[in-house]
């Protein structure tokens, strides 16, 4: 028993000691006030081969007070380079303190790294890096990321960027706006039968401040395809993280517009003969919001009707569309994957034809629940 | 030996000091020496118990009977024990070669206290007394069971006061019991003056940073601790008692958990237990997030730290010490300052202390909140002796938080918990969940 | 069984999450990992059964001590140090896999020496504990940790951007015909039962194992198991999961928590599963420690008073597993843990046999012991 006591003794010695040793001569320590943390990075391509990427980082200056100074201030470096990883750390030269990735949420590449494949080395250098977190949202910036990345919106305040709001629903809570986050694209633009889609950040034209509503499809061997806002909706509406749409319909005469604020639908992928089938069920569920006409609440089931024929036609329209050019941001060759065992798969080639030619069933059933408050 | 020559010897151990003593009466036959000191004895009773009847009884017979008779009469096996008797407080009798002891001991100090370290709303406000047998009384009182045992012995060799060992025969645990008897025979010490020594004294642990014996001055804790099957140890003249064996859960627990409702006790020990886990850690979270790892925590929220830290000269770790030096300097000081001023110390010390460092930029204002919370979930803790020893357990993480930031805070945490369990309270182990099956039908063992 | 028979057997799936069972499973993602788990399953399942009934069979004893009633020297001397030797390399791959995602993601300004240093040392003074003290440590900070798993497993589930029909389509890869080195990774994460070689000291009484715990464990094996294999797929989709080294640190860094102090899940999950490392090394070193002491009869080592055995082995802990951290690189570590997997797997199949002969040879002392 009392040799123990003593051992425990020493050992608690033993622990103690290194610990103090260490921290007299403790060259780690790198304290917050020494860091610059980056909020966004920006990539650009620029016209000399030698140096095709250009870099520009957003970095937050820290206010003593948030109260006392309101407005938001940051500083930018920007460094043309060969690679990403050499110019980041020349920028690192720049500064006087440290450069910290951890903290940076978002990453807006400009339109024409889009075009040719380069994309997929930046995404190689975010996704190596354990720093960048793998959280941060993707975006296109148009014209070019630099401009986006440098531009203040009116009524942005310190600390918090305006854009980040944009993408985390947490504010805006915009049916046009796609949120992409990095692995979310990576997984994407890797896997087979699913194809990245990507939002556009532009900004107005007096530049006061961001537009976002248009999104950007990119597949292996086709240029960037790009989908304007109504477009950009529907892929929203059927891949379900849209929470409100509102939708307009025009037929017989009626013309209104319908919240639909329950959207469910389901996909389905069918392969007989090398022939694809494709099934879309959509459920949706709203009220009308606003009618040229004087409505009826008797005939709800009809104006749901027509709010039916009208998604239908939206929806395959822009489907065919899709499959016309070969793009499948909504994932339909990884729903095919996913119902046939391996070894009755077709290669991905093989898919990519019979997806073009596949046959595409969409059915709608929507539920107008009320005219609003008046007839 | 006859008993003359016993009393002589008794006088000459006092050497005719004239608090001492000693008087012969006679009357019709009738004979007693009475030997006391007169400071000790209640002088009414003995008058109405001894002179009295002495006077008004008629044969030495009866005088005798009568004697035998009192509640305070007892044999003097030995003049040793007379010795004692008589420094007890005890009127010393010798009748026809005989020697008796009646005990008329006056004491001064029976009133119960009031509680002053263990205060509660709810509950009674009423402590333990400097007096052994009131405090004897007061357990008894409340404690009503016929195996509760009560062993007394004396340790000290100048003053030997009288002590205590209680406990409830049937439910008492048997190894503790024999450990806490095996080590009060070794205790080796020349005066004992209050019951917390013990906590040193039975402990062979010298460097044992947590308390092994809980102290209370609570009578509904000691009765609420020996129906748990615990050992009270009490010491004449000293208001509080020493409960052992304990684990660390008891030192988490306060008397008015039982006394409120389910959900409030439940809330108020959650409560107590965040409070201990943000006293240890904060700190040092604190420095592994500003010096090792900024991007844990949300982005507004380091940059807040970052901006409040502006202009701050010192590391963060320096800037924790600094604040925390002066938080436990004031800890101090207020305990050890008359009430009346103790109150204002603790308003300049923190009010116009902390102002004035965040407006000389030697802290940031973020981590004067820090320490100030730190401050307040301390005192969450019930028991004084655990909050000293988290404290200690505070400054160690610190250190650790300050070399391997998050990470070591996190094994630094977890080693504090080994630690812990390692420990042993008397054979029982200081830290573990009970096992909450019914009777002691463990599945399991100790090995 | 006793609660702690559980947080044996759990730690040891729930530690592997970060260790290098992901990592292999997933690169035999399409050479038939998803059958060689259900494989795994079963016979890690026999494993854990044939194990408890065995050490259920004898309550309070260790395997040294049954092996020395049973058998001769020349035999379990050799097969106890071998045990013990694949013990501690089991505690050294989750040390060294943990003080690799350390300098990865949570400090990588210290140097991996110092980082290593400090799990060890805070480590290896609790594998001298008490059997009973070192489960006492286990329940407690399992109970601490426990619902941030579950939180961070709900997360995991409800995550929106969790795509199932990653995880259809990979699972469909079950006509493959399994890997070995998958089948064995994924039975290692059933080996936490054979702690009970000496953890069994502290089950005193036969402990009830019927049906119903039957039941729990399979429930028990088949969510971690599933967890561990489909939520990175879920996430990062059925080809390129296998490019990552940590499967796990990037699903969990694909989690966010919005409105919490900290807004990255990977820090949460890092820090969390230091505990979970902490405390699958402090189980399998005290094996390999209690194990070690009896081989080499440590505790008579004495030098003044001071136990020069437990001293020695301190060190030899210390310094070969910093030797290792240091010397070997993330690809080596992978090889190996897939060689030490597979060692592992056979070998304690093969000790079923050692159990029907230990078994016969016990109720044959005991007939004698009851006639004389």
């Amino acid at each position: 028993m009392l040799i123990k006591k003593r051992m425990k003794v020493k050992l608690f010695i033993l622990i103690t000691i290194p610990f103090l040793v260490v921290l007299t001569g403790c060259g780690e320590f790198k304290d917050i006030d020494k860091m610059v943390f980056v909020s966004m990075i920006g990539i650009d391509e620029t016209d000399d081969p030698e140096k095709p990427y250009k870099i520009i980082l957003k970095l937050y200056v820290p206010t003593s007070s948030f109260r006392q100074n309101p407005t938001p201030e940051y500083t930018y470096l920007s460094k043309n380079g060969k690679t990403l990883a050499e110019t980041i750390s020349i920028l690192e030269s720049h500064l006087d303190k440290e450069l910290d990735f951890g903290h940076s949420k978002l990453i807006v590449v400009g339109e024409k790294i889009l075009q040719n494949d380069n994309y997929k080395e930046i995404l190689d250098f975010l996704i190596r890096r354990p720093d960048i977190q793998m959280i941060s949202y993707f975006a296109v910036g148009r014209p070019n990321a630099e401009e986006i990345i440098k531009f203040l919106p009116a009524g942005e305040t310190a600390l918090q960027p305006t854009i980040f709001n944009y993408f985390d629903n947490n504010g805006a809570e915009s049916s046009y706006i796609i949120s992409t986050f990095l692995f979310d694209f990576r997984r994407r633009l890797k896997e087979e039968g699913i194809d990245p889609i990507l939002p556009i950040v532009e900004m107005n034209e007096p530049k006061t401040h961001f537009i976002i509503n248009k999104s950007i499809v990119l597949a292996d061997n086709r240029p960037p395809y790009e989908l304007d806002t109504d477009k950009t909706l529907l892929f929203k509406t059927l891949s379900m993280n849209a929470k409100t749409i509102f939708f307009a319909v025009k037929r017989e005469r009626e013309y209104f517009v319908s919240r639909i604020d329950s959207i469910k639908s389901k996909y389905n992928v069918n392969v007989e003969n090398n022939k694809a089938s494709i099934k879309i069920e959509m459920k949706l569920a709203g009220v009308i919001t606003e009618s040229k006409n004087t409505l009826s609440s008797k005939e709800l089931s009809r104006y749901s009707k027509m709010l039916d024929e009208e998604m239908k036609e939206k929806v395959s329209e822009f489907i065919h569309e899709m499959k016309r050019e070969g793009y499948d941001p909504f994932g339909f060759g990884l729903k095919y994957y996913a119902h046939t065992l391996p070894k009755n798969r077709m290669t991905h080639e093989e898919w990519l034809e019979a997806y073009k030619n596949a046959d595409v069933e969409v059915v709608v059933k929507s539920n107008l629940k009320s005219t609003g408050s008046i007839q | 030996m006859s008993s003359k020559v016993n009393l002589s010897w008794i006088a000459s151990q006092f050497e005719d000091k004239n608090d001492l003593i000693q008087k012969k009466l006679e009357l019709d036959h009738k004979q007693i020496t009475v030997l006391f000191i007169k400071s000790l004895i209640d002088q009414e009773l003995y008058q109405k118990y001894i002179i009295n009847p002495f006077f008004e009884l008629p044969t030495q017979e009866q005088f005798n009977l009568y004697l035998f008779a009192l509640p305070q009469f007892q044999e003097v096996p030995s003049k040793e024990k007379a010795l004692y008797f008589v420094m007890e407080g005890n009127v010393l009798i010798e009748i026809q070669d005989n020697l008796y002891s009646l005990d008329f001991k006056l004491s001064k100090n029976s009133d119960v206290n009031s509680t002053s370290v263990e205060t509660t709303i709810h509950g009674s406000e009423l402590a333990l007394s400097d007096n052994l047998m009131t405090n004897i009384n007061v357990i008894r009182s409340s404690y009503h069971q016929p195996s509760l045992m009560i062993e007394y012995f004396e340790k000290g060799e100048v003053n030997k006061p009288k002590m205590a060992l209680i406990y409830d025969d049937k439910k008492v645990k048997r190894k503790a019991l024999e450990s806490i008897r095996e080590k009060l025979e070794k205790i080796d010490m020349q005066v004992i003056t209050e019951a917390p020594q013990f906590n040193t004294l039975l402990n062979d642990q010298r460097y044992s940073l947590f308390p092994k014996m809980l102290l209370t001055e609570r009578p509904d804790r000691i009765v609420y601790n020996l129906a748990g099957g615990k050992v009270i140890l009490l010491v004449d003249g000293s208001p509080q008692s020493m409960i052992a064996p304990v684990v660390f859960f008891d030192f988490m627990t306060t008397m008015e958990d039982n006394y409120h409702t389910l959900a409030i006790s439940y809330y108020l020990k959650l409560l107590r237990y965040i409070g201990i886990f943000v006293c240890i850690l904060l700190p040092g979270i604190y420095i592994g997030a500003v010096s090792f790892s900024p991007e844990v925590f949300r982005t507004e929220l380091m940059l807040t730290i970052a901006g409040s830290r502006m202009g701050v000269p010192f590391t963060s770790f320096v800037e924790v010490l600094f604040m925390l030096f002066f938080m436990e300097l004031l800890l101090e000081a207020s305990i050890r300052l008359p009430k009346a001023i103790s109150a204002t110390a603790a308003t300049v010390g923190g009010l116009i202390l902390g102002t004035a460092v965040t407006e000389a930029a030697l802290a940031s204002n973020i981590m004067v909140i820090i320490v100030s919370a730190v401050a307040i979930s301390t005192f969450v803790i019930p028991v004084n002796e655990m909050a000293f020893a988290i404290r200690i357990v505070r400054l160690i993480l610190i250190v650790i938080a300050s070399i391997f930031g998050l990470a070591g805070l996190t094994l630094g945490f977890l080693c504090f918990i080994m630690y812990l369990v390692n420990l042993t309270s008397f054979g029982e182990p200081y830290l573990r969940f009970y096992n909450y099956r019914k009777g002691n039908q463990d599945s399991e063992g100790q090995a | 069984m006793s609660r702690f028979y559980y947080y044996l057997v759990m730690i040891n799936m729930i530690a592997n999450i970060i260790s290098a069972v992901p990592t292999i499973l997933l690169r035999y993602r399409n050479d038939g990992a998803v059958l060689s788990l259900i494989v795994g399953i079963i016979l890690g399942l026999v494993i854990v059964i044939v194990y408890t009934k065995f050490f259920n069979a004898f309550p309070g004893k260790t395997f040294p001590e049954l092996l020395v009633q049973t058998t001769s020297k020349w035999f379990y001397y050799p097969l106890l140090f071998f045990m013990a030797v694949m013990w501690f390399i089991a505690g050294i791959s989750t040390l060294i896999t943990y003080s690799f995602l350390l300098i990865r993601y949570l400090t990588p300004d210290i140097p991996i020496m110092l980082i290593g240093l400090t799990l060890i040392l805070s480590i290896i003074f609790g594998c001298f504990m008490k059997t009973d003290r070192v489960l006492y440590t286990i329940e407690i900070v399992f109970v601490i940790n426990f619902p941030i798993i579950i939180f961070i497993i709900i997360k995991a589930y409800t995550s929106k951007n969790l795509n199932w029909d990653f995880i259809r389509e990979a699972m469909l890869h079950v006509v493959q015909a399994p890997n070995i080195h998958a089948v064995s990774s994924s039975i290692f994460l059933f080996l936490g039962v054979v702690n009970l070689v000496i953890f069994n000291r502290f089950f005193t009484q036969k402990q009830n194992f019927g049906l119903k715990q039957i039941i729990v464990l399979v429930f028990i094996a088949i969510a971690t198991t599933f967890t561990t294999y489909f939520i990175p797929i879920g996430f990062h989709g059925s080809e390129t999961v296998g490019e990552l080294i940590y499967p796990w640190i990037a699903t969990s860094d694909s989690m966010r928590m919005r409105y919490f102090v900290i807004e990255r899940l990977v820090y949460v999950f890092l820090l969390l599963y230091l505990s979970m490392a902490f405390l699958s090394i402090l189980i399998h070193w005290h094996v390999a420690v209690e194990l070690f002491k009896y081989i080499f009869k440590l505790e008579k080592m004495k030098f003044k008073g001071i136990n020069i055995g437990y001293i020695i082995l301190i060190v030899f802990f210390t310094v070969s597993s910093l030797y290792i951290i240091v010397s070997l690189t993330e690809y080596q570590l992978f090889q190996y843990s897939k060689y030490f997997f597979n060692i592992a797997v056979v070998n304690f199949f093969a000790m079923i046999f050692l159990f029907i002969y230990i078994i016969r040879r016990m109720k044959g002392a005991n007939k004698k012991a009851n006639e004389s």
